[in-house]
């Protein structure tokens, strides 16, 4: 049933008129206050003041007077170079071309080195397949680098080992070997795979078994039958006018998210108002994806069902007599529309399908087919290779094990101990002859193997990546190795008796193999040496490789009989997914990635169980079992039990429920040991391939609480409203300062209830909603027409003389990834605080993006909203310092001044956005007391104390201390980089010359700085949009940040009613 | 070797240099690029011979063969040794081993200009004396100070004689008033209660006043002029030579630090200048045992990193001996010598090893004299290229100093000051092209000059962030 429930809405609390939550958003700084809880012991303890550091403190504070007073000038040193590279300029960055690559996934990146140190990455914009964008998880790679708990050096069954001993031992097994097993996951380098080739050239009985941390083998196979081609073709989203997916992640971690979100939202954005067109994207799925979330309809359908909806929909298309399902009457209903609505849209339509089912997927590349979507908005031309893995390998790979055929394996940098469990592989090698890892870090695979082998991280390798057919990138080191460590084709190669006495036998290696193979077949160079530095500076070669050209054909009938069976019983169906953040568990290390938020849960540090709201068709809502937000609650999958804390999800399938795979590893390093619980262990196989979903589950009410809950769904909200004594609709945090509301406050701006956050409006109505939205704007304007501070009057003198920075954000452009986030880290050294500090409403992010629900609360729709200092030219944070450490600069900048902030948070609780941040501890490990530190998952060393994560220090940026606060600043180092060039170069700045790193790490050109004074250029065109509005106008403080209007496509013929 | 894909391109910067060349060859053009491209090795009076001849006369020299292959040696003069040009091969002979550094950037006009300027300066007639004297009139600083001690004196003594006649006074009134009067003892009299309040609170305002003066200029160190490990002169290369600043701290122009030069810059001059003029063998050997040069055979030293000290030792005690014995005409070691080598020795040891650094080999670790805080930001090249700023203006006479002291207090008054005073040069440079209405004000004459201040430069998040 179609619900319209209130405007936008944050989360159940919110609908609900949640009385703490709503007291709560009454106060900026929401820290469970330690005088409250001082008779909980383990606060105190938390607090770690004891009289220790009491005395600690009065002698440091006595003895330092003492010293202050009477010491000399300490010694400081400056140590120049003995012979200074030719291309280091000290204090001036040097950008290396390279390409990120983890398993199947890769990005083409330029990686910016400072003094010879990697301290942040941007995207290659020569790249065909990624433009320049980059994920969150190619921004978080660079702190991987310095990872304190990375191999340092190479181990022989637990006790460290010198390289000739682990090589001695590893040729003399594969030497007696019967029969020897390469495991890794989908390898993108072909230079690596001919090193294996050598492998199997030099010893008997060698194959490579290639597998994906999450599969998508059924999609494989389904292409290789139907066209005879085992890769993944290339998909146009920016061609389909109609996007159905099937549970297909797309824009977040489905095959090549940063790609298709470009695709995407190229055809999601409105260009021309008065004539708009985007795109339809209509999502099938139980669970509130991120893809679904940015889809415009949400068919929900159970994860047992998928298979049955598809085969519906194919019927639906091809017009043949439907087989008998289990699925919903108001689903097939909505599928047939679909079904109308796709045929409508033949040969400018797209399916997809994250099902791991073979006739599912041929099914889909059926639907396609009758769509003629193929040669229109698929092609394998320059087919995908991204995804080449198949778990059936690993199974086999057991059983030859078990049989004896199998004795030595290497695994080459993969985890499938943690990431197919039920393939029992974990009981197995220990009855190997030899079990070698090639590992950058300890995982459940490499802690059984018998030698490890460590490498390097990607930033300290040479190699090739082709993630498409014809478009491959280079890697080069942009650092020497830190450890003692060894590339892993490397290893291979010392283990062949081919490695060469050179520095770097595999760089050789790579060079000869691009020699005999890219370069003579191309004829633009005619030296390889002219050829290999262009590719090299470049990052980037690409050359034509049309696909087979094989016509469609399957086994229609054979498919519809065989996908999955739904379950029609009232039983829960949990379904799994690959969170955007840490992946299956690869990145779980990884401080940056574990603190950034779900887009959609929004919680962090830990996996969550996703439970539907229910709605009393009144006004009420409830978790399912009562459960809500923070509850502990047992889930139960056939014989294995687990405990999981539990979000409420609006536009979660009712039965349902969906968590998180990846986390809850314990043999990996300090920051994600024990972090969430691991549910990989009820992934289960059918016909071989691993299914992401469990049937039959059970989960219990209430059993406790979660200690530290760190959702951030509640933290720092903005335009709150609540009921006030006498029943009358009042802005929460408007209550506390206005306590006489409704007598002699009444009518004052400030109280105004329908704050403007988000504008949206369905693209049928557009041309209206954007005249109300001009209404409205005129309207705000007018409010403050009657000042004491003239705004346009002192706005000529002062802000249209020189520069005026402002930032634009296309709502309809964002899909909520989150590669900003950690981007903004990175550059601005945004430290991390850990799971504690996130429940208390402490973490650090500068840049948050606010997810809010929209329209029918049963299956809402999703606007996600990029909030950061809005850089007010009149704003309110500035008025209430009392030591003037916040003030406005010239250019519009809003400048917070550390060494002079004394820390009295006023500025954070006058900040209409509350995007202001205060370090209430000692995250930097600057201090000398440990009450003030922080640990963030119970390390040894606090997270940022050792050297070598120190290394990630973006030196341009102040590291700040405890005690100030700190917020967005618009990337003041990079605006005064970029003037200085100009000004060195004797010319005008120009549009596109200050990019901020939010706008550099976004994919889709969704932010864009620039100058406001400027007349012309992207920036200028973008401020010129007639859907721009800008956030809580009504309040006259001249915010600098501008967004549009969020515009969907939700179609009703589609709704399921 | 790594090819960078490098944002920050230098080769506009490049770009622009030579294009501010006018294509007329003038002196002043000239001097610019002898002081940056020739004076490091050749005399500035172009009489005498540096590292490489001198200059005066060149044209003559080459009169000969055509201007071009003039043009071509100052390119690129291996080239032409390797042709075979008779002139070039000529100089080679009296110049081997010093090899010029090629110039393959200077265009025809840069070269005349040069050779403009070379002519200039070598038949420049000394200026006679011509000044006049005595009539400059030297004013001498009278001192006044025993003047506020006597008008004090005159003070102390006159607050008595009032206290005495008030006293005086007390009596007569006691006297009247046939009341008994005790007369308080004189220091009483001083010391009463009003006064010491007085002097308490004077106490307070003063020792406030000093710990709050205190306070601010702890870690300021202006005048800090601390032992350097190698007594490198500035007064010599940058004076006498003429070296310009921005030849060894070439990142003044390009970045944030103006970097002190790594030891192959010094390597430049000094694989072939191997004596200094004021302390011998003692100070350069220094920067060869730093890189692992051998002067005696002129050539770097192979697998240098991993010598011990004994075998580095041997190496340049040697170097010194030798030069020792030629330098004294010695054919054996006399005591005397035998003392001087040993202290030389123990100078490198000491001046590049320390606590953490034990091994010789490696980089010079100076003594770092200016030091900012950790939360400014200062960019060298915003000031020396952007603002036009001379290096003395920070950093006072350097080119005199034979120990470099901190000129500056580099406290944020100073820095500030210097903000509010700096005209920018407002129409030289199109950045500044968008501030229009400062534009119009300074044509209406309602502005006189833009300052760093009207741009912004006052505020906080130009330099701290």
């Amino acid at each position: 049933m179609k619900q319209e429930f209130g405007d936008i809405w944050v989360g159940e609390k919110d609908l609900n008129r949640d009385e703490s939550f709503i007291a709560n958003a009454q106060n900026e700084i929401q820290n469970p206050s330690l005088v409250d809880n001082l008779g909980n012991p383990e606060v105190v303890e938390d607090l770690g003041g004891n009289r220790r550091d009491f005395l600690k403190m009065l002698g440091f504070g006595v003895s330092a007077a003492t010293a202050a007073a009477g010491c000399d000038i300490p010694l400081k040193r400056a140590i120049p170079y003995v012979i200074k590279p030719e291309e280091i300029v000290p204090g001036v960055a040097t950008y290396y071309a390279s390409t990120y690559v983890s398993g199947g996934d890769s990005c083409p990146i330029l990686v910016k080195t400072r003094e010879g140190r990697p301290i942040k990455i941007e995207g290659n914009d020569l790249s065909s397949i990624t433009h320049g964008g980059t994920s969150a998880r190619v921004q978080a790679s660079v702190l991987s680098l310095y990872d304190v708990n990375r191999l340092k050096n190479p181990s022989i069954n637990g006790e460290a080992a010198t390289w000739d001993q682990l090589d001695k031992d590893v040729i003399s097994a594969l030497n007696s070997a019967k029969g020897i097993r390469v495991v890794s996951q989908s390898i993108l380098s072909p230079t690596a795979k001919a090193v294996i080739n050598d492998l199997k050239v030099k010893y008997t009985n060698v194959d490579l078994v290639q597998y994906d941390a999450v599969s998508s083998a059924a999609m494989l196979s389904a292409n290789e039958i139907t066209f005879g081609d085992r890769a993944i073709p290339n998909y146009r989203f920016d061609k389909a006018d109609l996007i159905v997916s099937f549970n297909a992640d797309f824009l977040g971690t489905w095959i090549s998210p940063v790609e298709y979100s470009i695709h995407y939202t190229k055809n999601r954005v409105v260009k021309d108002v008065h004539h708009p067109k985007i795109s339809k994207h209509v999502q099938v799925e139980s669970q509130m994806s991120m893809t679904g979330s940015n889809a415009d309809n949400r068919i929900l359908v159970k994860p047992s069902q998928q298979g049955e909806a598809i085969a519906y929909l194919y019927s639906a298309i091809s017009g043949t007599r439907s087989v008998a399902s289990s699925i919903d009457a108001a689903v097939k209903k909505a599928l047939s529309n679909l079904a109308v609505e796709l045929k409508k849209n033949a040969g400018k339509s797209l399916i997809v399908s994250s099902s791991n089912n073979l006739s599912e997927q041929i099914l889909v590349n059926a639907m396609n087919q009758a769509l003629s979507n193929y040669g229109a908005t698929i092609s394998f031309d320059n087919a995908s290779l991204q995804r080449q893995g198949n778990e059936q390998g690993l199974v086999s790979l057991v059983n030859d094990i078990k049989k004896g055929t199998v004795d030595v394996v290497i695994f080459n940098n993969c985890n499938p101990v943690f990431e197919y469990g039920m393939t029992d592989l974990a009981e197995v090698i220990s009855g190997l002859n030899a079990s070698v890892a090639l590992s950058y870090d300890i995982n459940d695979t490499a802690a059984l193997c018998s030698h490890v082998a460590p490498i390097h991280h990607f930033l300290e390798s040479w190699g090739d990546v082709e993630a498409k057919r014809g478009e491959v990138s280079l890697i080069q080191p942009t650092i020497s190795p830190l450890f003692d460590t060894r590339q892993g084709e490397e290893s291979m190669m010392v283990w062949l008796g081919k490695a060469s006495n050179s520095d770097q036998p595999y760089y050789d290696y790579l060079k000869k193999n691009w020699e005999s193979s890219l370069f003579a077949n191309q004829s633009k160079y005619l030296s390889f040496s002219t050829f290999w530095d262009q590719v090299l500076g470049d990052g980037i070669y690409s050359y034509s490789a049309p696909g087979l050209g094989q016509d469609f054909s399957a086994d229609i009938v054979d498919a519809l009989s065989k996908v999955s069976k739904g379950e029609d019983s009232d039983a829960l169906e949990v379904q799994f997914f690959e969170p955007l953040t840490i992946g299956n568990g690869e990145h779980a290390n990884n401080p940056w990635l574990q603190e950034m938020p779900d887009p959609v849960t929004r919680c962090a540090w830990g996996n969550y169980l996703t439970v539907p709201v229910g709605f009393d068709g009144v006004k009420k809502f409830k978790g399912f079992n009562n459960l809500s937000d923070g509850d502990l609650a047992k889930l139960i999958i056939g014989d294995k039990e687990y405990v999981l804390p539990v979000v409420q999800q609006f536009g979660q399938a009712p039965g349902t429920v969906a968590v998180a795979l990846g986390y809850g590893r314990s043999k990996i390093g300090d920051a994600g040991k024990n972090v969430g619980v691991s549910v990989n262990d009820s992934i289960r196989l059918s016909g071989g391939l691993a299914q992401y979903y469990a049937t039959g589950a059970q989960l219990s009410n209430k059993i406790g609480k979660e200690q530290w809950f760190s959702s951030v769904q509640y933290h720092h909200t903005m335009g709150v409203t609540a009921d006030n004594k006498k029943g009358e609709e009042i802005n929460a945090d408007e209550a506390a300062l206005a306590p006489g509301y409704g007598n002699i406050f009444a009518g004052y701006q400030g109280s105004l209830v329908g704050r403007s956050i988000i504008r949206k409006a369905h693209i049928d109505n557009l041309e209206q909603a954007v005249e109300d939205l001009q209404n409205e704007r005129e309207h705000h304007q007018g409010l403050n027409a009657e000042t004491l501070y003239p705004y346009d009057a002192y706005r000529k003198e002062k802000y249209e003389v020189g520069h005026h920075w402002g930032l634009h954000v296309d709502l309809n452009a964002c899909t909520g990834c989150g590669a900003c986030t950690i981007a903004c880290m990175a550059e601005n050294n945004i430290p991390v605080v850990g799971k504690k500090q996130v429940a208390r409403h402490q973490e650090m992010a500068w840049l948050r993006i606010d997810r809010y629900y929209y329209g029918d609360v049963e299956n809402p729709n999703v606007v996600y909203q990029p909030m950061m200092c809005q850089h007010c030219d009149n704003a309110p944070c500035e008025n209430v310092c009392p030591v003037n450490a916040t003030n406005h600069s010239s250019e519009g900048l809003n400048q917070m001044t550390y060494n002079r902030c004394i820390g009295t948070r006023y500025c954070a609780n006058n900040c209409p956005y509350k995007v202001r941040r205060f370090n209430w501890l000692d995250y930097t490990t600057a201090d000398l007391f440990p009450a003030n530190q922080v640990d963030v998952n119970g390390e040894s060393v606090p997270f940022g104390a050792d050297n070598l994560t120190r290394m990630v220090l973006n030196p341009d940026v102040t590291v700040r201390s405890r005690g100030v606060i700190e917020k967005c600043s618009f990337c003041v180092q990079k605006i005064q980089e970029g003037k200085l060039t100009a000004k060195v170069e004797g010319r005008q700045l120009r549009d596109g010359d200050i990019k901020s790193a939010c706008q550099m790490a976004c994919p889709t050109g969704g932010i864009t700085f620039g100058d406001t004074n400027m007349k012309e250029g992207e920036f200028h065109d973008k401020l010129e949009s007639p859907l721009n509005m800008i956030v809580l106008e009504e309040i006259n403080v001249r915010s600098s940040v501008t967004y549009t209007m969020k515009v969907n496509n939700r179609d009703e013929v589609l709704e399921l009613s | 070797m790594i090819l960078k894909h490098c944002r920050i391109s230098f080769f506009g910067l490049m770009l622009m240099l030579s294009q501010t060349v006018i294509a007329q060859p003038s002196a002043d053009v000239g001097k610019t690029l002898f002081r940056n491209y020739c004076a490091q090795c050749h005399a500035k009076d172009m009489k005498t011979a540096g590292t490489g001849p001198a200059l005066g006369g060149t044209e003559d020299r080459w009169s000969d063969y055509p201007r071009e292959d003039l043009y071509g040696w100052i390119r690129n003069s291996q080239a032409m040794i390797g042709a075979g040009h008779p002139r070039a091969v000529e100089l080679w002979e009296e110049w081997k081993p010093t090899v010029m550094t090629p110039w393959p950037n200077l265009t025809d006009e840069d070269i005349e200009s040069i050779l403009v300027y070379i002519n200039q300066e070598y038949t420049k007639v000394p200026e006679a004396a011509t000044a006049s004297s005595g009539e400059t009139g030297e004013i001498v600083e009278a001192n006044y100070n025993w003047l506020y001690w006597i008008l004090l004196a005159a003070l102390g003594a006159l607050a008595l004689i009032l206290m005495n006649y008030i006293s005086g006074l007390n009596k007569l009134i006691a006297a009247k008033d046939n009341v008994d009067y005790v007369e308080k003892p004189i220091l009483k009299r001083i010391f009463s209660k009003p006064v010491v309040s007085l002097l308490i609170l004077a106490a307070v305002i003063f020792g406030g006043y000093t710990t709050v003066t205190n306070a601010i200029s702890l870690g300021r160190q202006q005048g800090y002029e601390p032992d350097q490990p190698i007594n490198f002169s500035h007064a010599i290369h940058a004076g006498e030579n003429g070296i310009d600043c921005q030849y060894c701290h070439d990142g003044a122009r390009r970045s944030k630090h103006a970097v002190i030069p790594a030891t192959n810059t010094c390597m430049n001059c000094h694989s072939a200048i191997k004596n200094g003029s004021n302390f011998g063998t003692a100070e350069l050997t220094k920067i060869y045992a730093s890189v692992g040069y051998d002067p005696q055979n002129n050539q770097y030293i192979e697998n240098y990193d991993n010598l011990s000290t004994e075998e580095i030792e041997a190496i340049y005690r040697k170097w010194i001996t030798d030069q020792y014995l030629a330098d004294n005409d010695l054919m054996d070691l006399d005591k005397k010598g035998a003392k001087e080598v040993n202290i030389q020795w123990e100078g490198i040891v000491t001046s590049l090893t320390n606590k953490q650094k034990k091994q010789i080999q490696g980089p010079i670790e100076w003594v770092r004299i200016h030091n900012l805080p950790d939360h400014v930001y200062f960019n060298h090249a915003q000031h020396v290229v952007a603002g036009g700023v001379e290096c003395q203006t920070c950093h006072g006479k350097v080119e005199e100093m034979d120990v470099v002291a901190q000129h500056a207090p580099l406290s944020m008054g100073w820095c500030i000051n210097c903000h509010r005073q700096t005209e920018v040069d407002f129409k030289g440079n199109d950045y500044y092209a968008n501030y229009e209405l400062y534009h119009e004000q300074l044509a209406t004459g309602e502005k006189e000059k833009i300052t760093v201040e009207d741009i912004g430069g006052l505020e906080c998040q130009k330099c701290h962030y």
